[in-house]
């Protein structure tokens, strides 16, 4: 067998496509896995009881278990629960008309928020404490504290970390192949077996990748130029 | 007017504050000396209530708080009474001086941000730094940032403001500017309570001297009293140890 070039280009094309479904995938997983994460580590920071602990729980066992793992679980436990509380409301609701991408954003969220967690936490941590407090000698309540000093500080902290999620997000969304959502591996799989050219199509999906994992570290470069101007923190 | 009554506060069994009285009246600059650890720092803290006192009343104004019994609310409602300048300035690292300035007024005091922005300007040029009003912090010396500091409190127009040893972080060369900026605010008629171990500043600027040791206040009064007729023996070994070693003199 020999490489064929100009099917690499048009694998290329033909995963074009499949794009938006792994940006769209990444991108609910994160936003959401940020929302949980943040809740999550404030929860801990605080040491809110019940919360605090039920949140330890929960980034133990997601980060102790495989991404795809949580996706098996969901795709196969959600439907189960879901019918059976439909039945037992009286709902006509039927499990099976959910879209599959539909599982891969919430047990991504999922993943991701246990992830987040941690890079927020890091991020709260490096907020001195004597913002909080000056924050609260000026009258703020701790919500306009955290809002408005302490989340946006540990939010320029932590954007190297959140660049690196999303990295880890956008190759993670692949598994998404698995309960048949077509994305950017999926597809790369489609043209593949139906032309019978591996590796040309793999190739082709692997240079996808690679270009939007430049992407977000140019973007992730931006914001840190334009969220971290008042910092001349670093070594450097 | 400001009274605290029977303010006590212990850190686990260490006993930091044994029961503390103190009136400022409106207007005054009341400066507050003792060795480290005696407590000057917590009292300070728990006037702003960044420390709850385990016991005591606290009255600012026309607004009373007792430490054993109030809600969220009331704790809100006297850190707005006061304004705190710190010790390592804490002026909001991701906000220009002029924003930091702002802050309160806009967040906390509703201020339209047109007016805030008029206020701060005029606040910042006060203390100096009229040509620094969009520098971040990382971007201002030591000095600066506590001129800052000081206008962020200034512009909330407090009942009285606390210091906690303004200078002691600063370089020798950069204290001056900003012990002249208190003096400007001092003499402005602004109620102050200010922690320091300026000595010499204490007795021009202060119009009532405290004496704190092992969490109580062991004498208290006028400053030319206190300082060249202390009565009490701790006052006068401690007046003794530092006067010496004050660089400043007036
Ligand atoms: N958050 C805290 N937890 C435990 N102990 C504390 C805490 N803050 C202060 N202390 C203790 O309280 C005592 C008084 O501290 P404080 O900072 O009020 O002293 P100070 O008079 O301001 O001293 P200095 O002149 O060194 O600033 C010290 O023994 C200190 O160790
Ligand atoms: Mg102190």
């Amino acid at each position: 067998m020999k490489l064929d070039v100009s099917f690499i280009w048009t694998a290329f094309v033909e995963l074009l496509d499949a794009i938006p479904v792994t940006l769209a995938i990444t991108a609910v997983s994160v936003l959401c896995g940020f929302l949980i994460g943040t809740a999550v580590a404030l929860a801990r920071q605080f040491r809110v009881p019940v919360l605090s602990q039920a949140g330890a729980a929960y980034v133990t066992f997601i980060r102790g278990t495989p991404m795809i793992t949580h996706l098996l679980l969901i795709y196969f436990g959600m439907p189960m629960l879901l019918d059976a509380a439909a039945e037992a409301l009286g709902f006509g609701f039927r499990s099976a008309s959910i879209p599959m991408i539909v599982f891969a954003f919430l047990s991504f969220s999922i993943t991701a928020g246990a992830y987040a967690s941690e890079v927020v936490r890091s991020g709260l941590l490096a907020v001195d404490r004597g913002q909080l407090e000056a924050a609260y000698s000026i009258g703020m309540t701790g919500p306009q504290a955290l809002l408005r000093i302490v989340l946006p500080q540990a939010f320029a902290a932590s954007l190297p970390n959140i660049s690196n999620m999303l990295i880890g997000m956008l190759h993670g969304s692949s598994l998404a192949f698995t309960v048949s959502v077509v994305e950017i591996n999926a597809k790369a799989q489609i043209v593949a077996t139906t032309n019978w050219k591996f590796f040309e199509a793999y190739l082709a999906a692997a240079l996808i990748y690679w270009g939007l994992t430049i992407g977000i570290e140019r973007l992730s470069a931006l914001a840190e130029k334009r969220f971290k101007a008042y910092s001349r923190g670093g070594v450097s | 007017m400001i009274a605290l009554s029977g303010i006590k506060k212990s850190f686990g069994k260490n006993e930091v504050l044994s029961g503390i009285d103190l009136k400022v009246n409106r207007g005054e600059v009341v400066a507050i000396l003792g060795p480290s650890g005696s407590g000057k720092t917590t009292l300070l803290r728990c006037i702003n209530y960044l420390e709850k006192p385990d016991s005591g009343v606290i009255s600012i104004g026309d607004f009373k708080l007792n430490c054993r019994q109030h809600g969220k609310k009331d704790v809100h409602a006297l850190r707005q009474k006061s304004a705190m300048v710190f010790q390592q300035y804490n002026l909001f690292r991701h906000k220009t001086a002029l924003e930091n300035v702002m802050e309160g007024l806009v967040v906390v005091r509703k201020v339209s941000k047109a007016e805030a922005r008029e206020r701060s300007i005029a606040l910042l040029e006060k203390v100096g730094l009229g040509a620094k009003l969009n520098a971040y912090p990382s971007e201002l010396s030591g000095g600066q940032q506590q001129r800052v500091g000081i206008a962020r409190a200034l512009a909330l127009n407090p009942e009285v403001i606390l210091f906690d040893e303004p200078t002691s972080a600063l370089d020798p060369e950069l204290v001056g500017e900003v012990l002249s900026v208190i003096r400007q605010i001092a003499e402005e008629g602004i109620t102050m309570i200010i922690v320091t171990h300026e000595m010499g500043f204490a007795q021009e600027v202060a119009n009532h001297v405290v004496f704190m040791d092992g969490g109580v206040i062991v004498e208290e009064g006028e400053p030319k009293q206190l300082f060249r007729y202390p009565k009490e023996e701790r006052t006068q070994q401690f007046l003794k140890r530092i006067t010496p070693e004050a660089g400043y003199s007036i």
